[in-house]
């Protein structure tokens, strides 16, 4: 999708040529740093004049200054851009998987994350691309160009076997990263096994299961230092190799530049500049490789991030026909059936008549670190209202601060907050799912009992998929579906009668 | 709260050189190549300065000195491969040694010094901490290297003359006060950034898992507000951070064009003097160029290389965690008939007031025993100390088989689940195959003895009707199973065990509708036979336990069988008849309770949780 990257480096223009010219500046002064010291020893300290040292010597303060202006304007730059719109694409793309249920379905919330974390950030990483691969090309552009006024062979000969030998160098640099790639995954794979394990470890100690978790991680522990130490034998392949390459080139360079500073072609001064400008050229090459690299990586994330972006096609399918439910405005109903998926089916039913309907999921989700944040929903109830909706849900006895969502607290404060949550937010249907599964009998009780009274109050409409007799005894009517055969209708008492219904419902 | 223990620096340094010295081939190889590959490294630009002395005295073709130079450099190429090659392998054994033993020891940690720790603390020890530490076991290898570089690029600079290695000296001073005033700030702003990227991505996950609550109350906006907000906390210090390193890498140019000046000048000095050749002073300058990369690695990697320091401390500070004493190893009797009792049983949390008073009881082998009581009535605290997990501050808690009597605290944790085996309100799934995450449990299982404790845990047939059956993974990523079914496979590990004493802490629980029957079928097939406790959740698990005991404000209230309890009319009937909703009870606004829910009582039942 070139459609997110180019649009950010038309938004990023102006930050980006700058960038560009101060990275290239830099280039050129890392590429002239032994240039400036040839030049000092064949001007100055190979018997120059006192003001000659002097000139060297500021010249030399000069170079360093710009150099690092030149850097630091670079890596400002560069780390603003990518930061800030790494920021704004991750926001962009949370909004929509947040609002948009089509988008992303289907896909865990942890790959999501990874691809708003990593791949948000890789693709404003294209801000380093372009700078790397401009500044580079002017780095080896200024080598060659020194080298060329000293000898054209020299220059030429360099310009054309430094890239050449960096290309074949970077030939094996793939199967490197398939031995890093594997390296990281088996240490993330030992280091989720760990984490899982100490998470687990209560029911792990439940059914003693710790000396053969210990084993299993014993084993996870030694197939990463495995690869760890294959990946190590591929990055100093790589390494050595890319050193071998830069040695060569030096190596070619000395021999020659030896040989002509002999015969009086070159200068010492100049022979000095030959030798460092052969080792720098190494420098500029692996920018470019760089950035090319990062393009790659870059581009990968882009298309994954675009697949969220994307306008989702299919409209969701409508909910199918089903016995018609039909709920009283201002009543409490309770609805019993005999499988849950009927129940889910119900759930997106009711959900899909629209108007003000919340439908509360049966599996609790917190968001925010305290009671407060958990309970706000974005439709701003007066503290009196959030007090009432406390009391109601029984949930005040309940710690302020959160954990991850809430993980430190027990499963049935979990699902009490998150009923008064949803008694908080006064919506005019409210369905709830069985609601108090983890709640103890007599707190499920006096729970049952607030919720009504809260919803009477507030003069909304509450249907409840349930089995618990506590909720269904509060219910004004009760709706029982068992198969194809038509709903019993009652109250809990009435329905009690029915031998099927208490069955279900009294366990 | 106590936090596992944190080493010294020292301890820290002793346990690392403790897990090195136990590789000793692979550290002297390490070793013997950084130094040989650091010395022709250093030998190049001094063999250079030769090479020019050469060239200006005009003397034939110096072709020994170009081989030889030649030479240095391609062997030091090779050098400093094989160099990164042993560093980073020994470095991979050495981080594999330490995972290894960090994560044994904290999965044996006394569940005391555990639950003070919190789990948090303990799970970032064998997380962010062993993680911080591997990763930077190749940097620590370049800094390893880098170091070595300069050392002997010091000792080139006394070969060429003492005056120049005074003059590139020059650097260091500059380099100490940069650090000085850089990394206490750069850690506080890097200790703040990981923290509020750890925000960022708390938020992050939180959304993506809650993306249906999201929707149901339509709180996008507000959602993708605060995520926005997180995120940008995380930016801001971010660049606060980049503004922070930009300066430290600007004072790190300043020093080399400082070192670089400070050459140049004394060698011109030098060379008018007729002290020292041109050649030597054109090798200092090129050898103290090729420094400057050395350099930047040692001064950039400071602060990560403390941040690996720090790791390493926390991470060695679990095994600093004293090991409890071997308890009673004696398994129970082959006759798989083991009795409970328990004798004036107290307990506290943590120092604080006491939630269980002078509780006792007895269920004899092979019978059941219903906890009921109302939230913060004790019932999970009562069946954590039965069960061994901690040990109640007062009383004694026994069991006993054919060859007598154990204390439940005194039991060995290696033979603790042979006798009683418990499943929290907390599940699992852990990755793998569904073969995997049921042989944790009992290491060795055939299929045959895995099928039947997955027909005891009713669980047999959806298995088999899995598209991979046992092979089926599971876990995060892995086949997705409902809560109900993830209770059933714990209910199934326990079969598989096969302790003749269990303890269900409201193993039932989280179960819908549709799976309540199957699981409570599987919860009874589990306790036949066997000595059970059971915190009963729902009144119909209390009913087919043989006996039941009402706990309320930490004390037992009532014992009997249901149709004792029910006809003595006390807080079980009461409660029976508000469960079964007989009209006449229901109709009141309230059951009669058990125990205050509400209000003041503190939830200690949580053992994460000491009381507030």
């Amino acid at each position: 999708m070139p459609a997110l990257r180019t649009g950010m480096l038309r938004r990023q223009v102006r930050p980006l040529v700058l960038a560009c010219a101060a990275s290239s500046a830099h280039q050129v002064c890392e590429a002239l740093v032994p240039l400036a010291i040839g030049l000092a020893v064949d001007h100055a300290v190979d018997g120059g004049p006192p003001g000659a040292i002097l000139v060297a010597v500021a010249g030399i303060v000069a170079l360093f200054a710009l150099l690092a202006t030149g850097g630091g304007t670079t890596f400002w730059q560069i780390t603003a851009v990518a930061t800030e719109e790494a920021h704004d694409l991750r926001v962009r793309v949370a909004g929509r998987l947040l609002a948009d249920p089509r988008a992303g379905a289907g896909r865990g919330a942890g790959d999501l994350a990874t691809v708003l974390v990593s791949d948000a950030k890789a693709v404003a990483e294209t801000a380093r691309v372009v700078v790397n691969v401009v500044s580079g090309c002017a780095g080896l552009l200024v080598t060659v160009a020194v080298l060329v006024r000293v000898d054209v062979w020299l220059g030429l000969g360099i310009a054309l076997g430094v890239p050449a030998l960096a290309l074949a160098v970077d030939r094996i640099s793939p199967w490197l990263q398939r031995r890093i790639e594997f390296r990281q995954r088996t240490s993330g794979l030992a280091a989720a096994l760990a984490a899982e394990l100490v998470q687990g470890l209560r029911p792990l100690r439940g059914f003693g299961g710790v000396p053969e978790a210990v084993r299993r991680y014993r084993r996870a522990g030694r197939a990463s230092r495995d690869a760890a130490l294959r990946g190590a034998t591929a990055s100093a392949v790589v390494e050595g190799a890319g050193l071998l390459a830069t040695g060569l080139v030096l190596v070619g360079t000395v021999a020659a530049a030896g040989a002509m500073s002999r015969s009086g072609r070159v200068s010492v001064g100049e022979f000095v500049t030959v030798v460092a400008m052969a080792a720098f050229v190494g420098d500029p090459v692996r920018r470019i490789a760089t950035g090319i690299r990062l393009a790659a990586v870059s581009r990968a994330g882009a298309a994954r991030i675009a697949v969220l972006l994307e306008p989702a096609d299919a409209a969701p399918p409508p909910p199918e026909a089903g016995p018609e439910i039909d709920v009283r405005p201002g009543e409490m109903l309770g609805i019993v059936t005999t499988g849950a998926a009927a129940d889910d089916d119900l759930a997106g039913r009711l959900a899909a008549a629209g108007g003000d309907v919340l439908v509360e999921p049966h599996t609790v989700h917190l968001f925010g670190r305290t009671l407060p944040e958990a309970l706000d929903t974005g439709r701003d109830p007066d503290p009196a209202t959030i007090g009432r909706a406390l009391t109601a849900a029984q949930a005040d006895d309940v710690d302020t601060a959160l954990l991850d969502g809430g993980v430190n607290l027990s499963g049935g404060q979990r699902q009490r907050v998150a009923l008064a949550r949803a008694l908080a937010a006064r919506p005019s249907l409210l369905v709830l799912c069985d609601p108090l599964t983890a709640v103890d009998a007599v707190t499920a009780d006096l729970v049952a009992s607030g919720l009504a009274t809260a919803r009477r109050a507030d003069r909304g409409t509450t249907v409840v998929l349930s089995t618990a007799p506590a909720l269904l005894a509060r219910c004004d009517r009760v709706l029982f579906l068992a198969g194809d055969r038509p709903p019993a209708v009652g109250t809990h008492a009435q329905l009690t009668a029915n031998a099927e219904y208490a069955e279900v419902v009294l366990r | 709260m106590t936090p596992l223990p944190t080493a010294t620096g020292r301890q820290g340094a002793a346990a690392l050189a403790r897990l090195v010295r136990a590789h000793p081939g692979a550290a002297l190889t390490a070793l013997a190549w950084t130094v040989a590959s650091a010395a022709l490294t250093v030998a190049v630009p001094l063999l250079l300065g030769r090479l020019v002395d050469a060239v200006r005295a005009g003397a034939g073709y110096p072709t020994g000195l170009v081989l030889g130079t030649g030479s240095a450099i391609l062997a030091g190429a090779a050098g400093t491969a094989l160099a990164l090659r042993a560093t980073e392998r020994l470095g991979a054994r050495v981080a594999a040694d330490l995972r290894e033993q960090v994560v044994a020891r904290t999965l044996a940690l006394p569940p005391a010094v555990l639950e003070n720790a919190g789990r948090g603390d303990a799970a970032s020890r064998v997380t962010e901490d062993l993680e911080d530490f591997v990763t930077a076991v190749p940097l620590v290898a370049e800094v390893l290297r880098a170091g070595v570089a300069i050392v002997l690029s010091t000792a080139g600079f006394l070969t060429l003359d003492w005056r120049l290695a005074l003059a590139f000296a020059v650097v260091f001073p500059i380099y100490g006060l940069s650090l000085w005033v850089y990394l206490p700030r750069a850690a506080r702003l890097y200790a703040a950034e990981r923290r509020l990227a750890a925000e960022r991505g708390r938020v992050l996950l939180e959304s993506l898992h809650g993306r249906s609550t999201v929707h149901a109350y339509g709180m996008a906006a507000l959602q993708t507000r605060r995520l926005a907000g997180a995120s940008r906390d995380a930016v801001t210090v971010g660049l606060r951070a980049a503004r922070g390193y930009l300066w430290f890498s600007k004072s790190m140019n300043a020093a080399e064009a400082a070192g670089l000046v400070a050459v140049l000048l004394t060698g011109y000095w030098l060379v008018r003097a007729d002290l020292v050749s041109v050649g030597a002073v054109t090798a200092a300058a090129l050898l103290f160029h090729r420094l400057f990369d050395p350099l930047a690695t040692v001064l950039l990697a400071f602060d990560d290389v403390q941040r690996a320091h720090a790791a390493l401390a926390r991470a060695v500070g679990v095994l600093r965690v004293p090991r409890p004493a071997p308890g009673v190893t004696r398994r129970p009797a082959g006759t798989r008939s083991v009795s409970i009792r328990a004798r004036n049983v107290r307990h506290a949390y943590g120092g604080g007031a006491e939630v269980l008073h002078d509780v006792d009881l007895s269920v004899p082998a092979g019978t059941s025993l219903a906890l009921v009581g109302g939230s913060g009535a004790g019932k999970t605290t009562l069946a954590n100390l039965i069960a061994g997990t901690f040990a109640a501050t007062g009383g004694r808690i026994t069991l006993t088989d054919a060859d007598g009597a154990v204390d439940v605290a005194a039991l060995d944790p290696a033979v603790l689940r042979d006798w009683i085996g418990v499943i929290s309100q907390e599940t699992a799934v852990f990755t793998g195959s569904l073969r995997d995450d049921l042989t944790l449990a009992a290491p060795g299982s055939d299929d045959e003895q895995i099928f039947a404790a997955l027909r005891a845990a009713r669980a047999d047939a959806w298995v088999r009707a899995l598209p991979h059956g046992l092979d089926t993974p599971v876990g995060p990523g892995g086949h997705e199973l409902t809560a109900a079914r993830v209770q059933q496979l714990a209910l199934a590990r326990l079969a598989l065990r096969d302790p003749p004493a269990v303890v269900l802490d409201e193993a039932t629980a989280e179960a819908g509708s549709a799976g309540a029957r199957d699981l409570d079928e599987a919860a009874a097939a589990l306790i036949d036979g066997r000595t059970a406790i059971v915190v009963a959740h729902r009144l119909t698990q209390a009913r087919a336990c043989d006996r039941i005991a009402v706990l309320a404000g930490g004390r037992i209230a009532e014992t009997g069988t249901h149709d004792d309890l029910i006809a003595r009319g006390g807080r079980y009937a009461a409660l029976w008849a508000a469960w079964s909703s007989r009209a006449e009870v229901s109709a009141g606004p309230a059951a009669p309770s058990v125990d205050c829910p509400s209000g003041t009582a503190s939830r200690t039942g949580h053992p994460t949780r000491p009381p507030r």
